[in-house]
């Protein structure tokens, strides 16, 4: 494990430290603000360091990294709870990834609509036939041309 | 042979024809199996209707060289995008994975790690574009096999430890008394000087000065009240069971 472990105290010449079964999660996110086309966003664990970032995708994603850049997220403990007590939300680090050899990469669309058909007779079914119904009711009669429905008698 | 199965080719498509006369001239004198291998080689898609349709149904489920995805694999399997369930299967319980070798369990660590990744990935989107996530258990499901993991490979480091030293922690460290005179549990640590070099070491103080001792006592008091109380509570509490019961037969 990554975290939680007492490695063997740095003396000059040692080895480089190897991690097995690493413990940290990076999560894909959609950027906020727009980013360059080659420029992916992670949110990673506060430990996880920049040389960290690029091994990560580099041994376990096969993903060529170029420059890594990362930052702090504060998050926020302005919420109160029913005591009035702050409340606060955890930090997180956000990692900006540059990939290397051109490659560029584009968040698709994970919820595209579908169209569910519902078997017949089913409750689904019933009940989108009855918001289809009131959808019809609310709307305004063609027949008046648009005229308001408090005007005439 | 070659010929006509060469001219049943062209008649099928013939986009592909100038490929197939240069193998044709390249292989002419070759026997009839390469000349159909170069054909496929050439054109893979001709070759998968007409030629070999078991072979290649046989190779599709077959994968030597491991999956090269990239950042793909932080996301689910494009045919599951937009669907409300997804389909998962119980986690790995520890009797399960203590069936398996050391190897296949680092790489069963790295497949659920990338699964988890994928899954928390989702579960961002999805807050982020305010639609429930498909199947939430699914995070569940892979925390708990990585815990189990995890035990069951701490239990073989744990058991090859005390076979090759004997020892059963994996952090040294002995109980000591600290300055208000409890026992404390205090772990060894690596140092690159010995500890009556290390000033900071010798400053820290592991006895109780015997003015210490009447507090040590009413600590153990306390201890003792506690305990006392906790146990009564439990006796009285089953005779009140008794009691309830007897009136009830």
């Amino acid at each position: 494990m990554a975290q939680k472990v007492l490695y063997p105290i740095y003396q000059l010449g040692n080895p480089q430290l190897r991690i097995f079964r690493t413990n940290f999660f990076m999560t894909l996110v959609r950027p906020g603000k727009e980013q360059p086309p080659d420029t992916v966003q992670f949110r990673i664990p506060l430990e996880m360091t920049k040389c960290d970032v690029k091994n990560y995708l580099e041994k376990i994603y096969n993903v060529p990294v170029g420059p890594v850049r990362t930052r702090i997220q504060y998050g926020t403990n302005k919420k109160r709870n029913h005591l009035n007590q702050r409340v606060k939300r955890p930090d997180y680090k956000v990692a900006y990834v540059q990939l290397a050899q051109q490659q560029t990469f584009l968040f698709p669309n994970v919820f595209p609509k579908k169209d569910v058909a519902h078997e017949p007779g089913s409750m689904d079914e019933i009940q989108d036939k009855f918001l289809e119904d009131e959808r019809q009711r609310q709307k305004p009669d063609p027949r008046r041309g648009g005229i308001t429905d408090w005007f005439g008698f | 042979m070659a010929a006509t199965s060469a001219g049943r080719v062209a008649v099928l498509c013939r986009n592909f024809q100038k490929g197939l006369t240069l193998c044709n001239t390249t292989c002419s004198n070759q026997n009839n199996f390469f000349h159909r291998t170069q054909l496929r080689f050439f054109h893979p898609r001709v070759s998968a209707s007409n030629f070999f349709p078991s072979l290649v149904e046989q190779c599709r489920a077959l994968h030597s060289s491991h999956s090269r995805r990239g950042l793909e694999e932080f996301f689910d399997d494009p045919k599951n995008w937009g669907e409300q369930h997804v389909k998962s299967g119980a986690p790995w319980s520890a009797k399960q994975l203590r069936t398996k070798s050391n190897e296949d369990l680092h790489k069963l660590w790295y497949v659920l790690l990338k699964e988890n990744n994928m899954l928390l990935t989702l579960e961002q989107e999805s807050k982020r574009q305010a639609v429930p996530m498909p199947s939430p258990e699914r995070l569940k499901k892979v925390e708990r096999s990585m815990k189990r993991l995890d035990s069951v490979v701490n239990e073989r480091t744990e058991a090859l430890r005390l076979l090759q030293t004997g020892v059963k922690n994996e952090r040294p460290g002995e109980w000591r008394r600290n300055c208000l005179g409890q026992a404390i549990w205090y772990k060894f640590k690596e140092h690159p000087i010995p500890w009556y070099m290390n000033r900071r070491y010798k400053k820290k103080q592991f006895f109780a000065l015997p003015f210490v001792n009447f507090f040590t006592q009413l600590n153990l008091e306390k201890h003792l009240r506690i305990r006392n109380r906790k146990r009564r509570a439990e006796k009285e509490e089953k005779l009140k069971l008794q009691k309830f019961s007897k009136a009830t037969a």
